[in-house]
C-alpha cells in the first residue's frame, strides 16, 4: 500500500511538470511526436506514450503550440510541433515559477534544526 | 490460417489479422473515450494513429507482412491510456457492462416501412413476422377506430431509428463497433 502511494505521488509530480517539459523541449527544437516521446522517455518523464497526445492537442488548442507537416524520407509526412510566441511567454513564467519552487524546497529542507 | 483485414492507419495501409484488428479497434475506442475531449479528440487520434503506423512499420520490419495480435498487444502496452494507465484487458473475456449490454427498444424502422415503419419496428421488438403485425393492424383498423388511433399514437411515440446505434437497439443487438458497421450508412 505504502509503495503504491509513493508511486502515485511521483507520477502526480511528473504529470504536473509534463507540460512544462514539452514546452521546454520545443523551445530548443521543433520536434515531431515520436522524437518528443523518445526524449521524454529517456528522461523518465512518461511511462506510457498515451498521456502525451491529449496534452499536445490541448496546448495546440490553447495557442501555445503550432504544427506543420514535413516530408520525411521514410513513409508519409510527419507532423512537426513548434512553440508559439504565446507558448514562449508561458514558458518564461513557468521557468521563474520552477526556480521559485526549487528555491523554496531547498529553503525548507535546509531549515531543519 | 487466419482471416486478415486491410486498414489504413496514419496514412499507411496495413494488413492485419482479424483478432488483432478487433483488439486495436477496441483500444482506439477506449482511448478516445478516455481523452474526454469528445469531438475535439480528432487531433489526438490523428497523432496517435501516426504513432501506431510508425510502430507497426518498425515491428513488421522485413520479415513479417501481417500485423498480428502480439504486435498489437505490445503497442497497446507501450502507448497506454491518456491518463497514464493501461487498457483494462477484458477483451472478449469478462462481460463488459457498457459494450455487451444489449438493450432492446421500440423504434420505427426506416429501412422496411409501408407507412411510418411502426409495424416493422414492432415486429423486430416482439421478434415476430412483420407481415403478421401488418395484417393485425390492417384488420384492427377496419374493426374500429382503436386500430387507427393505436397506429397513430405509436407513430408519434416511437422514434425513428436513424442512427446505426438506434438500429442496433431496435434489433436488440449490443452496440459494438462490429454491429455499428453493419448498419452504418457510410460504407
Amino acid at each position: 500500500m505504502n509503495e503504491i502511494n509513493t508511486d502515485n505521488i511521483k507520477s502526480q509530480m511528473r504529470k504536473g511538470v509534463l507540460e512544462y517539459c514539452i514546452l521546454s523541449i520545443l523551445n530548443n527544437n521543433d520536434a515531431y511526436a515520436s522524437s518528443l516521446i523518445s526524449e521524454l522517455k529517456d528522461a523518465k518523464m512518461i511511462v506510457v506514450e498515451g498521456t502525451l497526445y491529449p496534452l499536445l492537442t490541448r496546448q495546440k488548442n490553447q495557442g501555445l503550440l503550432s504544427y506543420r507537416w514535413e516530408e520525411s524520407q521514410q513513409g508519409p509526412p510527419r507532423k512537426y510541433y513548434a512553440i508559439t510566441d504565446k507558448g514562449r511567454e508561458l514558458l518564461a513564467e513557468m521557468d521563474s515559477a520552477w526556480i521559485e519552487i526549487v528555491e523554496t524546497i531547498a529553503l525548507i529542507r535546509n531549515n531543519k534544526k | 490460417m487466419k482471416k486478415v483485414v486491410t486498414v489504413g492507419i496514419g496514412g499507411r495501409s496495413f494488413v492485419i489479422d482479424e483478432d488483432a484488428y478487433q483488439k486495436l479497434n477496441l483500444y482506439l475506442t477506449r482511448f478516445k473515450e478516455k481523452t474526454g475531449m469528445g469531438v475535439q479528440s480528432g487531433d489526438v487520434m490523428e497523432d496517435l494513429e501516426q504513432r501506431i503506423a510508425e510502430l507497426f512499420t518498425e515491428a513488421l520490419g522485413t520479415r513479417y507482412q501481417v500485423v498480428n495480435i502480439t504486435m498489437v498487444n505490445n503497442i497497446i502496452s507501450q502507448l497506454g491510456m491518456p491518463d497514464g494507465g493501461q487498457m483494462e484487458d477484458d477483451f472478449g473475456v469478462k462481460n463488459e457492462p457498457f459494450y455487451n449490454m444489449a438493450v432492446k427498444k421500440l423504434y420505427r424502422n426506416p429501412d422496411d416501412k409501408v407507412i411510418g415503419g411502426v409495424c416493422s419496428g414492432m415486429a423486430l421488438y416482439l421478434n415476430i413476422d412483420v407481415v403478421l403485425v401488418r395484417v393485425l393492424f390492417f384488420v384492427a383498423i377496419f374493426m374500429g377506430s382503436v386500430g387507427f388511433w393505436g397506429y397513430i399514437i405509436l407513430w408519434i411515440i416511437a422514434p425513428m431509428a436513424y442512427t446505426a446505434a438506434q438500429k442496433c437497439e431496435m434489433r436488440g443487438l449490443p452496440v459494438t463497433a462490429e454491429n455499428l458497421r453493419k448498419f452504418s450508412t457510410y460504407r
